[in-house]
Parts: C-alpha cells; structure tokens; sequence
C-alpha cells in the first residue's frame, strides 16, 4: 500500500514546522528521511502517522488517513517513535506481542498465527534469543531493536520509523536495515525511515527524501540526491563520497564553509 | 504463575479472610449460629448481628479494597508511574472533602445520597487535577508533590469544614474522613455504593487495552490503534466512580492501592491489564484482614482500619521511594 | 475536683502575684450578710445551673455560652437574662467578680490563671451523680452567701430523691443508654444514677463499664436490654453521628427511645431539676410494665 502526502504543512505550538510536503512511498520501498536536526524529520513520521493534525492530505492507498478510524490505523500504519519507553519489565515476547494489539478482540489472547508472526519479528531483528528477558533488564541497542520488532510485528503495509539506527552497534545497524529491505520485498510494505547515517542510508534505501527547514530539499536514489551540492546545502558539511560494488560510501570530512 | 491460577489462589484468600470477617467479632457466636443467623434465620439477635451488621462490614471490605486495588494498577498503568495511588495522589482525600462539604453543610439535607454525590465530584476533581499535572511526561517526584499537595490541602479543608458544622460531633468525624473506618455500616451503604463502583470498574477494565498500549508511552499507545482521550475518559471517570463511592461510605483508606499491585506484579506477566483483576482482587484480601486486625489488635477499642493501613502502607511507600533514588543513581 | 485545686494551691505564688490578690481583698466591698453578696461568673454550664437555681439574679455578672443552649441547660430559659462569657481569663479580668465558678474539666488552664493572678476560683466535679447534688447545691449555697435557700433547695430535693427513688430489684428491666457513635454511659455518670434512681438496671455498668465508653453494636444487639435510650440528634446540622442511630441493627430493637423522653437538658448537668429525668425514667418504667402486664 502506498502511503503519500500533498502539501502537507503542520504547526506545533504556533510554528510551522513543516511547510508544505510532498512525499510518496510505493510499496516495495524503503524511503530513508535525511536531515539535520530540527528540520522536521520526527514531525513528518508523526504527522503521517496521524499522530498531529496538519493541514493537507496524507493518503493510504487510495483512501485518506483522515477517513479511517483508529483501529484500522493500527493495522495499515505501523510507527516506531524515537522515544523508546518500555514502562514495565514486560518479558521480551510480551512486548512484541503487543504490537498484535490491533489485530485481536477485545479479551482474546494472542493466537498461534499471531505468535508466528511475533517469532519472525524477533528473528528479523536478531532478538529471539532474548524472548524470556525483561525488556527493561536490556542494554539500550538491545531496547532498540526489541521495539522495532514490535512495530514488524504490527504486520502493516506502511511502517513509519524514527531514527531506528540509533545507538546500535554496526552489525544491529545493517541487520536492522536488511530486516527493512525483506519487509519490503514483493511489494509488501512501503517504509519510510529516519537517518542520520549516510552510508546507512545511501546503501539500504531505494530512494531518499532529504528535508531542510521544513521543505523537501532533495527526492530520489540516493546516488541523485546524495551529492556534494546537496550535502553542503543541506546539512553544510564537505563529504568525502565514493562508490564500491553494494552502491555510495559517504564519509563526512569537514564543515561547509570552513576553511 | 498463569492468570487463572492467581486469581483463583487470591479468591480463596479472599473466601477464607470473608468468613473470618463474618465470624470474628466482640459478640461471641460459635460458628454454627453464625452461619445459621446468617442463611437459615433463627435466634434474632444472631440473626440481625449477622446480617446488619457483620455481612455489610465484610461486604464493604471486600468492595472497597477491590475498588483500591484495581484504580491503584489502573493508574499505575496509566501514569506508567509505580508510585500512583489514589491516596497517595490526592484522590481520596478530595473525594472524602467532597462528601463533607456537602453532607455537613445539609445541602442535601441528611440525605445519605449526599455522600456518594460529594465524593464522586471530589474524586474527579482530584483525577483532573492530577492527569492536568502529569499531561506530557511528567517526573513521578512532580506527581508525588502534586498528590502530596492535594492531599493536604482537602485533609486541611475537610477539618476546617468539620470544625465549623455548629454539630458538635462533626469533628470528631474527621478522623473517619481521613483514616476511614469500615466498622457499624449498614446494607444501605453497600448498596449505595456497590453500582457506582460496579460502574467503575467496568470502565476501568474497558481502557485495559489502552493501559497496555501505553506501555510505550502515547505516540506508540496511539499508533496501536488505542482511542486515546476515550482511554483517559474512562480512567478518569472508573477511579472517581469507584475510589470516589467507596469514599463515601468508609472515608479515605490509604495505601491499598499502592502496596497491593506492587505484590501482585511479580507474580503476573507485569503487563499492565493482568494486573487489573488480581489487583482488585489482593485489595479486598488486604481490606478485609486489616480489618479483622483492627478488631482484634486491641479489642477493647477497636482501631480504625485505615490506621493500619497506613503503617503498613507508609513504610512500604517509603521503601519504594528508596529503591527508585537507588535506581536512579 | 480536690486534686486540681490541692495541686494549684501547692504551687509557689509569684510576689506580684500575691500583691495583686491582696490589693483585690483590699478593694472587694466585705461580703457582709444582706445587700453585700458575692457577684458571681460562671464560666461552665453546670454551674451555671445551680447560679441560677441558687443566686439573687443581682449577684450574676455573667454566665457561660452554653447556658443558653436548651439540650445542656435546664434553666437556658432563665439564662436568657444574663450576659454570656466564653469562658476566657481576659472577661474575667475585664469584670472583676468576687468568685468566679466553674468545673474541673472546663478550661483548665484558665481556672490555672485567674488562680495565679489571685481571682477566687471555685471548681465543682465534673463527675456529678444524684447523691453528689445536694452537696454540690450546699456548697454553691455558701460560696453565693445564701446558705438558707441552698439549705432549703437541698433538702426538698434529697426528699423528693427518697420519696420517687426505687432502687431496682433484680428482676428490674435492663436499660442502655446508647449515645452518638456507639459510646454508653457506664458506671460513675449521671445517668447511671438517673437510670437506678428510676428502677432500671444499667446493663453496660453491671459489664463493668464506667464512664463513657465505647460500646460494639453487636453487643448491643446481643444484649437486647428492655430499654435503649439513643442520644437524641442536635440540631444546628446533620452528622454521621446522629445517622448512625438509624443503622438497621440498631432499629431492629424493640423499646427504643429517646433520651429526650426526660426533660430537655434535665440529665445534661446533675441539679435539683434532675430529679425530672429521674421522674420521666420512672413513668416510663411503670407505662412498660403496665404493657408487658397487659400485653400477656
């Protein structure tokens, strides 16, 4: 299912953070989200989430978000938020079962198929082997990827990540990015997913949207957007940018500007 | 230990502490002319000893210490704060304000449909207040504050309200309002209680989802498909319906709503709505024994059972509070 | 009483202290007999009662709030003339009576001060029962300087005591008396006396309660005495107290009456009107054993 947004434009607390977005992720893709801090990233994966209003239109498909109740929400649009609160020593398992929450009836429990698509959420994510632990008893990467697992698990065809990368070790980087990758296969899911690794993200994503304060800098592969215009423009910083067999190599060398 | 069995251990605690509750009194009735005033009638004064006077006490132990029990995890859950209670956050203490003002000010004349009706308005103003404080993510030491607050302004205002009724016995009720009591109630107030807590309780248990959800805080709760202003509606309106009647016929019974989800959690998956049931249930066990202790503590004055639920309560509070400095450090 | 007094009387009196009593002999016109007695304040409503029974009305300077109160005051229609004081040291001082009048248990620490400062205080038992009433009513007799009507009041009462008292036998009914919040009157009070004097047998002072004391319903309610007399309701607003009166348990037993079958404020103080709640007692004694007879 695609998910898209025309003209998107949100407020929070009186600023505009976002001034008019256009964003389109078939399915089948994996979008990474670029951008320096504060020009919006968060806002975008929330608003597209439904989680703000904004004005202008975020489609499902060919439906509207705005038209689909809460419930059906949960089951097309999965959201992993940067905020990785776990409030109880829920045991691993448990907290990936939860992310079956939309899909079961009020007082059932989870179902063998249910706890099959839990299992392969794990396993995606390289936490099967933690399933017993509390989830609070483990390191922050370890939380990192629990979490994304529970939002796998939610099993819909959009699946909007913030910065999952985030505090993992390089192995749990590409692991996590490769889980996205066969998420995605066969026109399954369409995921849109925050960064702030360029080689992460030049490597695993099909396509790039790059934000600047609050508008669209740059859209398209990674080998299009990913250029030294862009990078200084953007996030002002000089890159050193080369390619081998698997797609770009980026590795910042110094501040824009600066002698 | 599956859900099922929990339950199941927790209500035979509560079967067993019941009869005691039935059977333990100053009045000594073997239990054969107990059980016999109790079902069968006979002897009169077995009869009415029974009936009127120790079934509604146990009757009240058992729904009020459930109502403590469940709002205590219920807002534990919801504030994913281990330290929430009604009482400690100011909830009780409100909803006893409430049904003094308006019971001693005669407004309702003394109608006893003025207590369940002061307390109720009481418990939902202090709900208010406190998810008012802890909107966004709130530090569980500024929501302490705000319930520490709370909770002595309305003892504050219940004492000054009592002082003022020009019946002097008013103020020899404060202590009822403050400490609560379960002793010489009557079926009237079970019964004026019983639905408004059934009430709560339902909803409550309807948000169990939500309280589950909000495991991972809003944003995750909401993209879970969670109605998350319904949630925080039913919530609101369960622990005013169900702390705020039982409130009105026992005053304010502290730290059960505390101390008991705090047992029960180890023995449950920890997930917010399996601790909903057993909590309510290890509330009414708790209840009731604190009452059966405030019976036969000292037997010639009988203690009020809130009393003893605050020197269990406190230092267990108190314990918390160092664990958490400690796991903070 | 006694030990209060003993105990004031023993500590050391400060020199300005005992300057000040002095200059007060000094000044206060001598209590000759006739015209000369002795104004008066009454700072307990007890006292106040035998003030009012006993003094010329020129002699009372004021008298407590309470005494205004009907459900404490036998004489609260009488009191209405008088002013009221609440009982502070700085009214007293403000007045400057001969003797001020009051009861062991009210206001302790200002019966302490005016004492200290040399004021004449004079404290009458709180713990009162019939036959403490005609001593009571002597004394407060001498204190006003009119022994002869305190003489005369005191022994109408003690032979109107004789002539109704009825000590009860032993198959005499059982009485409780059940007050707000489950508290009965035991041995040692007022009513206990009250009660025998009219021929009931208190049961909670046969248990070996003495005093006020809190009494469990359940007892109650095994008890089943042939008389419960529960503490009528106040007025002024409504309390759990006077609720609790109306529990199921507590209606469910038969012969359930008023204390304010007696004479409104007639057993609150112990007087020579008390002698009206032993009558009322008395009639009703006698209206249910004239039922019982009647009834089979």
């Amino acid at each position: 299912m695609r998910i898209t947004a025309k003209s998107l434009k949100t407020k929070l607390s009186g600023r505009t953070v976002l001034h008019g977005i256009d964003v389109d992720v078939a399915p089948g893709a994996v979008v990474g989200l670029l951008g320096p801090n504060g020009a919006g990233k968060s806002t975008l994966l929330r608003a597209l989430a439904g989680q703000i209003s904004s004005e202008g239109v975020v489609g499902l498909g060919d439906r509207s978000l705005d038209a689909l109740s809460l419930a059906e929400r949960g089951r097309l649009v999965a959201y992993l938020p940067q905020d990785r609160t776990i409030g109880w020593p829920l045991s691993v398992e448990k907290v990936v079962g939860l992310g079956r929450l939309p899909w079961r009836a009020f007082g059932k429990g989870l179902s063998p198929e249910d706890l099959a698509i839990c299992r392969a959420a794990m396993e995606e994510t390289d936490v099967a082997h933690l399933a017993a632990r509390p989830a609070t008893e483990l390191s922050g990467g370890e939380q990192a990827r629990v979490l994304a697992a529970r939002a796998i698990a939610q099993d819909t065809p959009v699946l909007l990540a913030d910065e999952p990368a985030s505090g993992l070790d390089p192995a749990h980087q590409m692991t996590m990015m490769a889980a996205f990758r066969r998420l995605a296969s066969g026109k399954r899911r369409a995921i849109l997913v925050s960064l702030h690794d360029l080689t992460l993200a030049a490597r695993w994503c099909d396509r790039i949207v790059m934000l600047k304060d609050g508008r669209v800098a740059a859209e398209g592969t990674p080998e299009e957007t990913m250029t030294a215009e862009t990078l200084r423009d953007v996030f002002g910083i000089t890159a050193w940018i080369d390619r081998d067999d698997c797609g770009l190599v980026l590795a910042p060398t110094g501040l824009a500007g600066s002698p | 230990m599956s859900p099922s069995r929990l339950s199941s251990l927790l209500i035979v605690l509560i079967l067993l502490l019941f009869a005691g509750s039935l059977l333990i009194g100053p009045a000594a009735l073997g239990p054969l002319d107990g059980l016999k005033g109790l079902f069968a009638g006979g002897e009169e004064a077995a009869v009415i000893i029974m009936r009127e006077v120790r079934l509604p006490r146990a009757l009240l132990g058992l729904i009020v210490g459930f109502s403590l029990g469940i709002c205590g995890a219920a807002l534990q859950g919801f504030l994913r704060n281990p330290l929430a209670e009604p009482g400690l956050i100011g909830v009780s203490a409100t909803a006893s304000l409430g049904a003094v003002l308006i019971f001693y000010s005669g407004l309702a004349g003394a109608s006893m449909l003025a207590l369940p009706a002061g307390a109720l308005a009481g418990a939902l103003v202090a709900v208010l207040v406190i998810l008012a404080i802890a909107a966004g993510n709130t530090t569980t030491l500024t929501l302490i504050l705000a319930g520490v607050a709370l909770s002595s302004l309305s003892g504050a205002l219940t004492s000054l309200a009592l002082n003022l009724s020009p019946n002097p016995f008013a103020s020899y009720e404060i202590i009822f309002w403050l400490l609560g009591s379960i002793k010489d109630r009557s079926m009237v107030h079970v019964w004026l209680s019983l639905p408004l807590m059934a009430a709560g309780w339902a909803l409550i248990l309807s948000s169990s989802r939500a309280l589950d959800a909000l495991t991972f805080g809003e944003a995750t709760a909401a993209s879970l498909g969670t109605n998350l202003p319904r949630a925080r509606l039913s919530i609101v309106c369960g622990v005013a319906l169900a702390v705020g009647a039982g409130t009105a016929v026992t005053g304010a019974i502290g730290f059960i709503g505390l101390v008991v989800p705090h047992l029960i959690r180890p023995l449950t998956d920890r997930m917010p709505s399996s601790l909903l049931i057993p909590s309510g249930l290890g509330g009414a066990a708790l209840l009731l024994a604190a009452d059966i202790a405030a019976r036969i503590v000292v037997p010639a004055r009988e203690l009020n059972v809130g009393v003893l639920t605050a020197l269990i309560g406190a230092p267990f509070f108190l314990w918390l509070v160092a664990r958490s400095r400690r796991e903070a450090t | 009483m006694a030990r209060a007094v003993d105990r004031s009387s023993l500590r050391p009196v400060g020199r300005p202290a005992r300057l000040a009593a002095l200059l007060l002999a000094l000044l206060a016109p001598p209590a000759a007999a006739g015209e000369a007695l002795p104004r008066v304040m009454s700072l307990n409503v007890c006292t106040d009662q035998l003030v009012l029974e006993l003094a010329d009305p020129a002699q009372i300077l004021s008298l407590s709030t309470l005494a205004d109160d009907p459900d404490l005051s036998f004489h609260s229609a009488a009191a209405a003339a008088y002013a009221k004081n609440r009982g502070l040291a700085e009214e007293v001082f403000l007045v400057r009576p001969d003797v001020v009048v009051t009861g062991t248990y009210s206001l302790h620490n200002t019966t302490q001060l005016l004492e200290h400062v040399g004021t004449k205080v004079e404290t009458f038992d709180y713990a009162q029962t019939l036959d403490s009433v005609s001593g009571a009513v002597r004394r407060m007799g001498k204190i006003l300087g009119r022994e002869a009507r305190a003489d005369a009041v005191a022994s109408a009462y003690e032979a109107e005591l004789a002539a109704l008292s009825s000590p009860p036998a032993a198959d005499a009914p059982t009485a409780i008396i059940y007050e707000q919040n489950g508290v009965v009157l035991g041995s040692g009070t007022l009513a206990d006396s009250v009660l025998k004097a009219a021929g009931f047998r208190n049961l909670v002072a046969e248990r070996g309660y003495a005093g006020m004391a809190p009494y469990p319903l359940e007892l109650l309610v095994r008890d089943r005495p042939d008389l419960v007399l529960l503490g009528s309701p106040y007025p002024g607003g409504p309390s759990l107290a006077d609720q609790f009166v109306e529990h199921p348990a507590i209606a469910s037993l038969k012969s359930l009456r008023r204390k304010g079958i007696a004479p409104r404020g007639s057993w609150a103080c112990a007087g020579p009107f008390t002698i009206e709640a032993v009558r009322a007692l008395k009639a009703l004694r006698e209206e249910m054993a004239a039922a019982k007879g009647t009834g089979g």
